[in-house]
């Protein structure tokens, strides 16, 4: 049988690592919250959403967290009156991003937190097998 | 002698806890994930000691006389998310604290009944 102890490290591992990809994510639409297309018309940058999915690791016998996949949801661009833009239509209007920075502010915080968890699950784990190990010290 | 091997049992079984803890931890934010528990280590314990003999058809059967501590169970939880989701971070962490609190004084205990014994085998 795996050391459950050893599986807390894997799932509190696989956690961090999807909560880190989710905060790439997050960064990367921050960045990109007023990239406009560079051509009259085009289309800006779209705001990337991640989701997760649970996943049963065989060997240990734990529900791990992976990444599912990073989608772009389909959600209208704001317009902006910029005649001078090089992204302008013929109107003036430019296309820009759906990317709402509070939104992501907030998701970011989500991200922090849920990290945050996932190192304490790691951390405990990691005293309990101290603990164990201290019973062989001689007092 | 007993005492070491329930010591190690429970601490078993608390580190089983302690992975579902981290599973449901680590799937805080997957749509549609349930929140699980192990099986109380008082009802594991007492499952191992009554197990009925059936002796006629009509018998109910109380189930394996050796089922293992770590069944997993569908846990009571705080809140349900939109997506589905009834992990509470605030509730798995109050678990896990409980969890290092009695693994603490399972270590504890088996420290100071080794110390006893080596006392006594010195004279």
């Amino acid at each position: 049988m795996y050391d459950p102890l050893q599986a807390t490290m894997r799932v509190g591992a696989s956690g961090l690592e999807a909560q880190s990809r989710r905060l790439r994510v997050i960064a990367e639409n921050m960045a990109n919250a007023h990239s406009t297309g560079r051509t009259p018309g085009s289309d800006p940058y779209a705001r990337r959403v991640i989701t997760f999915e649970s996943q049963l690791d065989e060997t240990a016998d734990a529900n791990l967290v992976r990444v599912a996949s990073v989608e772009q949801p389909r959600a209208s661009f704001r317009v902006e009156h910029m005649p001078g833009h090089p992204a302008a239509d013929a109107n003036g209007f430019v296309r820009m991003p759906n990317v709402d920075l509070v939104v992501e502010a907030a998701d970011m915080r989500e991200a922090n937190r849920s990290y945050e968890a996932n190192l304490q699950a790691i951390r405990q784990a990691r005293e309990m097998i101290t603990m164990t190990l201290d019973l062989l010290r001689t007092t | 002698m007993q005492l070491f091997s329930i010591v190690s049992r429970h601490n078993q079984w608390l580190a089983v806890r302690q992975a579902t803890i981290a599973g449901n931890i680590a799937n805080a934010n997957t749509p549609g994930f349930r929140a699980q528990d192990v099986q109380p280590f008082e009802m594991a314990v007492a499952q191992a000691r009554l197990a009925m003999a059936a002796t006629q058809a009509g018998h109910l059967s109380s189930g394996p006389a050796d089922a293992p501590a770590t069944e997993l169970r569908r846990e009571a939880a705080w809140e349900t998310s939109m997506s589905g989701n009834n992990v509470s971070l605030e509730q798995e962490l109050l678990k896990a604290g409980e969890v290092n609190r009695a693994y603490r004084l399972n270590t504890s205990i088996a420290k100071v009944f080794h110390r006893l014994i080596m006392t006594s085998s010195r004279i």
